[in-house]
């Protein structure tokens, strides 16, 4: 156990950096922060709710970093993307925070943040569930015909609409090999940017499937992509968490190590699959984290009366960052076996290269 | 894209490894000089008592603690120091027990030059989750400028060990290509 003076609590490094490795696998993998899973094990940990958020958007921002250096290696960052919609996000996270200040005044900031997190998530699984499982048909098909297969494969007609609209400024995006309106990206980033900073997340998980589903990025690019404006989001909040007096750096650097490591394996890992099995993997901790989010609803609902689903919905949470993890390790295992021309279970060729 | 040199991996590895282990090193420096602490716990918020509350965590309602009053410049134990909003914060201190909460006298209360504490902690709720709200962190305001230094560590951080972690990679021969995202495999 390690005394951390500044939260003024006792926790366990090896577990810290665990979550930290465990996040930053995900993370690096899907292009999210991992907000919605950290903070519940710090707060399982002891670290008073209040210091939760700040420590895990602090650390947060600091392997936004790691990540991005990796994908920039990997070729999945489109910097014009990035740049142009940095200030749309930044301008969302603080509209967002500050709807959420206004709904705490008027006593209504945990349902209808939980609420919120529950329609937003849930539509966002359904469609990229859906989308997803015509991409991977679509391969098999392709596959079948013998016909060359690229590594992104997506079904939805929204991208070209939205390309369509012709609002000047116009960008071409050369890595993305995407030509839109300005004004896309960066409303894209201003409304994910509001739910971002009204859930007190990063809010890769909703910036991922927007810049896939409406701006037209591929899924590797946009993950690459998201983790700069992470980077610029994470960082604005470790900011603000910290004048507010939320954060303990010494916490945050045990889980930065940690998830030093898992970035690497999460970035690397995108080098070995294609699009729809990051999408799949998305959606998945999509739905995990629309469960949690569910019982924690329910308990608040009950009036806080059935210890049991606050209970299960932190474990149900801590449950999903490993689950996830697994799958994305498993993910690659199947990948190498697959390019060594072994045996893999059936639905594996198409989701890897 | 090509291959490093194995003597400019080898280069790029040993200075990120050694400007990360500094980093680290910077941050224990801080942690057990107590500046971390300090920088934290810099100033008080309100008009009220500074307090070091680690030291009555276990008070109760049948075994209350009681806090001398005084002008202590360090806070070693039951004590508290009166401070107005602004005020340097004595070492030690980690919160102020407001005089808006001395009023209501429902968890504190002022008997003579002693002060009463009998609830010092409550359970509270932050997104969904419960925790145990203590006297800690009440009525302090933060270094503004330890918040850019918090911010300015974890960005470095990431950045040297982003590096670092490129720079064993290119050592251990991984190559690691740019992603053709659309030609056909």
């Amino acid at each position: 156990m390690f005394n951390f003076p500044v939260a003024g609590i006792e926790a366990p490094i090896p577990l810290l950096v665990l979550v930290g490795f465990t996040v930053g696998i995900v993370g690096g993998f899907i292009g999210v922060g991992g907000g919605y899973m950290v903070t519940p094990a710090l707060i399982v940990f002891g670290f008073p709710g209040y210091m939760a958020s700040g420590i895990d958007m602090t650390h947060i921002a600091g392997k936004g970093v790691v990540s991005t250096i990796r994908h920039r290696q990997l070729g999945n960052i489109d910097w014009t993307m990035a740049l142009s919609m940095v200030a749309g996000t930044m301008l969302g996270v603080e509209l967002g925070v500050r709807l959420l200040v206004y709904l705490k005044h008027m006593g209504l900031s945990t349902v209808v943040l939980l609420m919120t997190s529950v329609v937003v998530m849930f539509f966002l699984f359904l469609y990229t569930q859906i989308e997803t499982r015509r991409a991977h048909k679509k391969i098999e098909d392709m596959a079948r015909e013998g016909k060359s297969v690229s590594r992104e494969v997506q079904t939805s007609s929204l991208p070209a609409m939205f390309q369509n609209i012709p609002l000047a400024p116009i960008v071409i995006c050369r890595t993305a090999r995407v030509v839109v309106s300005m004004w896309v990206i960066v409303i894209v980033g201003l409304v994910t940017g509001v739910l971002a900073g009204f859930l007190g997340v990063g809010g890769g998980f909703i910036r991922v499937p927007a810049l896939v589903y409406i701006v037209g990025a591929s899924t590797h690019i946009a993950v690459g992509t998201d983790l700069v404006e992470i980077v610029f989001s994470g960082g604005y909040g470790a900011l603000r968490h910290s004048i507010e007096g939320h954060v303990d750096i010494v916490a945050v650097v045990f889980m930065l190590s940690g998830a030093m490591l898992g970035a690497q394996i999460g970035s690397m890992a995108t080098a070995f699959v294609r699009g729809p099995a990051i999408r799949y993997i998305l959606s998945y901790s999509l739905i995990l984290a629309t469960c949690g989010a569910v019982l924690r609803l329910a308990y608040v609902l009950s009036g806080q009366s059935i210890e049991w689903l606050s209970l299960f919905a932190v474990m149900l949470t801590l449950g999903e960052m490993i689950f996830l993890c697994l799958f994305i390790m498993s993910l690659v295992l199947f990948a190498l076996r697959h390019r060594r021309g072994k045996s893999v279970p059936a639905w594996v060729p198409p989701l890897v290269v | 894209m090509s291959a490093p040199s194995k003597t400019r991996s080898a280069i790029k590895f040993v200075f990120w490894t050694a400007t990360s282990i500094g980093v680290f090193f910077l941050v224990a420096n801080l942690h057990t000089s107590g500046s971390l602490a300090r920088w934290y716990y810099y100033s008080a918020g309100d008009d009220g008592y500074a307090v070091n509350a680690d030291t009555f965590k276990d008070a109760t309602a049948e075994n209350p603690a009681m806090l001398q009053i005084g002008s202590f410049a360090k806070l070693d134990g039951l004590e508290a120091a009166p401070v107005k909003k602004g005020d340097r914060l004595p070492e030690l201190a980690n919160g102020v027990i407001s005089e808006e909460e001395l009023e209501k006298a429902k968890r504190v209360s002022l008997e003579g030059n002693l002060i009463k504490v009998t609830v010092p902690w409550q359970i509270k709720e932050s997104k969904g989750f419960k925790y145990k709200d203590t006297f800690k962190h009440k009525g302090i305001v933060t270094y503004p400028w330890g918040a850019v230094y918090n911010v300015m560590i974890v960005i470095g951080l990431g950045v040297t060990l982003g590096y670092m972690a490129e720079g064993l990679t290119d050592i251990l021969g991984i190559k690691l290509e740019k992603i053709r995202h659309f030609e056909g495999h």
